[in-house]
């Protein structure tokens, strides 16, 4: 019966692996293939948001034997304590990357945010095939 | 053996919002109207933050709720409402 439920618990997590490549492929479609800027920066934000899951996926610990798995925070400063977060904290380096790629996200989203704004006022369209039959 | 159920509910709830997200994305590609695209994708964001905290990174949902669900699908608002509203064909 243990083995049984172990097989769908590793299933399950399959399918999130899956669904987050299948949100990668389908991002990376909208940013080559959609021809709007604005739809552009839409699949862009969503192809790091998408690359940060995957991330914070890999540093995830399954449970070891039914005791579930902590935030990496030291409360119990004794050798027991520091033994407790070693055997059953998550990896702490994957969440301090994504908070830094969050951040720099947002502001390579608002710079190409006004690179757009730039753009309507230049050619009054945002379509690329428009802008490029135009050249300026 | 609860437990081991409890377990499972979690990784049930994990794939199920995976599945949902992807749903989401499919509909941002797809759709022509612009401010529908940024709701679906502010969607996405918020199904995301379940994942996140399901994956035991709470400092990351702290940071990623505000800036995902609420400061870029604002910012994406008012460039629309500044330029042009719909993808031609």
């Amino acid at each position: 019966m243990q083995v049984d439920i172990s097989i769908i618990n590793t299933y399950l997590l399959m399918v999130t692996l899956v669904a987050m490549i299948a949100n990668f492929v389908l991002s990376l479609y909208g940013v080559f293939f959609k021809p709007h800027y604005i739809k552009k920066i839409i699949a862009l934000s969503m192809l790091s948001d998408t690359a940060n899951t995957i991330t914070l996926y890999i540093g995830y610990r399954r449970w070891v034997d039914g005791v579930p798995p902590t935030i990496p925070v030291i409360t119990n400063r004794s050798i027991e304590g520091i033994y407790d977060v070693v055997r059953r904290s998550v990896d702490p380096l994957p969440p301090a990357l994504v908070l830094t790629a969050v951040v720099i996200g947002l502001a390579t989203t608002l710079f190409l945010v006004y690179l757009g704004y730039i753009l309507y006022t230049h050619y009054k369209t945002l379509d690329m095939r428009e802008i490029k039959r135009l050249k300026g | 053996m609860w437990r081991m159920i409890a377990e499972t509910i979690i990784y049930l709830i994990m794939a199920c919002t995976s599945i949902a997200s992807t749903i989401a994305v499919y509909l941002t590609i797809k759709e022509k109207d612009l401010v529908k695209a940024v709701i679906y994708s502010a969607l996405q964001s918020a199904l995301y933050t379940i994942i996140y905290f399901l994956l035991l990174t709470p400092d990351v949902v702290l940071v990623y709720l505000p800036v995902a669900v609420g400061l870029i699908p604002g910012v994406f608002l008012i460039l629309i409402s500044k330029t042009e509203r719909w993808e031609k064909e």
